[in-house]
């Protein structure tokens, strides 16, 4: 498995090695909490941060700044809505209402970002500014401070059976990478005019990145639900920067047409771990964040192609 | 006339100047006081303090960049600032390590971005961040220190200017938007900025340096930034470092709604200070119309979208062919 981390793209190899150096590091600094027996409860843990960056990556991979920055408050309005709405609400309490009903918020609102992006032509970093205000201003007002809990199969998706959401996840994506969709995507994504120029309805493929990014937030939103046992509206937000810092170190290109699911995963991982680690020294935040901070600074800029580019003309020339 | 007029404000950036206006009559007639001395200095003194936070962003979109390290300078600069002068050092001092600590963390973004063609966002996002709990953890979290009374009276919603009812702040940033008016159109750094955000390719051509430009043009932002930081900490009257935190999305939707495309090569600093004012009288607006702090959020995301809808649109793929 490890091989084929390495042996895959050139642009996630980066964010493969930091893997491997942080999960030994973690393993070695606290084995007991990374036990066989805690699989469940650490992929629980990290469960929303990787889904909100396979969240995010999908409108990157389509090109031209699409971007989607209101995955953050759409995780937490979601959270809100069902623990508030649903459970506190009608008394709800089926996983058969409540799973289709985050996923189907997520569609409307991968919906309404593509239609506002795709058919209106706001510029896409506006269009999800200005729902990521309408959804956490949303989420305040329905639920103004933390409140509610959740059923017990919700809560056991955070511990045994977080597998569930995140391998909904993966299955969903390996199907898309065998429908046609996905070469459409990409295509877009690497050279839009010439794409266009092919035939691809580009408006169309940029749509349904949205929608896709909103199906992923929906699964993200279920995990912070069951992670959390409770409705918060001011979680949600906060995810937003973090996971798009988390595809930029796994190495998917925010111009478009580079990256996927291993990318996301990888950047999303990374940085849980980092966090692991320094939460194992007993760090204060702020060196948490400012550690963060630098990781990602130099990640991105020895992912770089230009200084490949560079270091590769001065061997040549050596 | 109207071609003297044109000239003076792209068409988008006359939008947003008349949206403001008319914003404002709308809400002297909506809201009772809204239209009162008091209410249109303190909506004069916000707005001005978010147009000189949108300075450099203005500036970073002509490029086609983004600059998201806007809200972190800002607490920075409050933070360091207080506590500089908190210990003693003299303001003027004070005031240049703090700018010129600015236009070094600027730079750097704006060098980094350009010599190693890596999106600003990511490389101003990381910078800030590490930016920001580096001020965290020099001052434990626990900021102290206050501005000068000169800084006070600079920006106070007391003060005036001679005969003029406003603090010397308003005024200010007039001036700062003629200046800034001035550079982008008959300066050779406005040119070769316009240039390189219009046409990396053509502007490499003509001998524009992309690295140095942009390492300037982030330089300046992070320099502005810190200004509004300084000038807040006088507002406000005690430091924070998340005091910047709303700046993040207001100095985008600023730049946006006053015209500036966000792919660069277009737009205008006079556009940024009536998107600044507009976002300010709406925000007035929607508090005086009895709405919860929450829900004015939530309708400003619908007002911004639908502003930039109506005047602000890409063009379909069909037309960049």
């Amino acid at each position: 498995m490890l091989a084929r981390l390495f042996a895959g793209r050139e642009d996630t190899r980066l964010a493969a090695l930091l893997f491997v150096v942080l999960l030994v590091l973690n393993i070695a600094l606290n084995p007991a909490r990374f036990a066989p027996h805690n699989w469940g409860s650490v992929l629980g843990l990290a469960a929303p941060l990787l889904l909100a960056a396979l969240a995010v990556t999908v409108p990157f991979l389509a090109g031209r700044g699409s971007i989607d920055v209101s995955v953050g408050p759409l995780i937490g309005l979601v959270n809100v809505l069902i623990v508030k709405g649903l459970i506190l609400g009608a008394g709800i309490q089926s996983p058969l209402l409540i799973v289709p009903a985050a996923l189907i918020l997520g569609l409307a609102s991968g919906a309404l970002n593509g239609f506002l992006t795709s058919v209106l032509r706001i510029q896409p970093i506006v269009a999800t500014l200005g729902t990521y205000l309408i959804y956490s201003g949303l989420a305040l007002t329905i639920l103004p401070s933390p409140a509610g809990s959740v059923p017990d199969w919700l809560r056991a998706l955070a511990g045994p059976w977080s597998v569930l959401p995140v391998g909904a996840a993966v299955l969903l994506w390996l199907a898309v990478r065998r429908l046609p969709y996905y070469d459409l995507l990409m295509a877009t994504g690497s050279d839009d005019r010439a794409a266009y120029t092919a035939g691809v309805g580009v408006p169309r493929v940029r749509f349904t990145a949205y929608l896709l990014a909103g199906l992923f937030a929906g699964l993200a939103a279920l995990s912070l639900t069951a992670l959390i046992g409770s409705g918060d509206p001011n979680i949600g937000p906060g995810y937003t920067l973090i996971a798009i810092a988390a595809v930029a170190l796994g190495g998917v290109s925010l111009a478009g047409g580079i990256g996927g699911l291993t990318a996301a995963f990888l950047g999303a991982a990374d940085i849980f771990l980092l966090q692991s680690v320094l939460t194992a020294f007993n760090v204060s935040t702020f060196v948490l964040q400012m550690t963060y901070g630098i990781v990602l600074v130099l990640a991105v800029c020895l992912n770089s192609e230009k200084l490949k580019a560079l270091i590769g003309r001065r061997r040549i020339a050596a | 006339m109207s071609r003297a007029l044109s000239s003076v404000f792209s068409n988008r950036a006359l939008i947003a100047v008349l949206g403001a206006v008319v914003i404002f009559a709308a809400g002297a007639v909506l809201i009772p006081g809204f239209a009162s001395l008091f209410s249109v200095r303190a909506m004069l003194i916000l707005g001005s303090l978010l147009a000189i936070a949108a300075l450099g962003q203005t500036l970073v979109m002509i490029l086609g960049g983004i600059d998201l390290s806007i809200p972190f300078v800002i607490g920075f600069a409050n933070v360091v600032f207080a506590s500089l002068y908190g210990d003693g050092l003299p303001a003027p001092a004070t005031f240049a390590i703090v700018l010129g600590c600015a236009a070094l963390i600027g730079a750097a973004s704006g060098a980094l971005s350009a010599a190693l063609a890596i999106h600003p966002l990511i490389v101003t996002l990381g910078i800030g961040t590490a930016v920001q709990a580096g001020v965290q953890i020099w001052t434990r979290g626990l900021p102290m220190g206050s501005a000068p009374q000169a800084i006070n009276d600079f920006v106070s919603l007391g003060g005036s200017t001679g005969p003029l009812p406003f603090p010397p702040l308003v005024p200010f940033t007039l001036l700062l938007a003629l200046a800034i008016l001035f550079v982008l159109r008959r300066t050779i750094y406005g040119r070769k900025l316009y240039a390189l955000g219009a046409s990396p390719k053509a502007a490499e051509l003509a001998l524009v340096r992309p690295v140095a430009l942009w390492a300037t043009t982030f330089a300046l932002s992070a320099v502005f930034a810190a200004l509004a930081g300084i000038l807040l900490l006088g507002f406000t009257g005690s430091s924070s470092a998340g005091v910047g935190t709303p700046y993040l999305f207001q100095t985008v939707s600023a730049v946006v709604i006053g015209g500036t495309a966000l792919i660069g090569g277009r737009g205008g600093y006079i556009g940024t200070v009536a998107g600044a004012m507009v976002l300010v009288e709406l925000r007035t607006v929607l508090i005086g119309l009895g709405l919860p702090e929450a829900s004015v959020q939530a309708a400003l995301g619908v007002l911004i979208l639908a502003l930039v809808a109506a005047y602000g649109r890409d063009q379909h793929i069909r037309n960049l062919i």
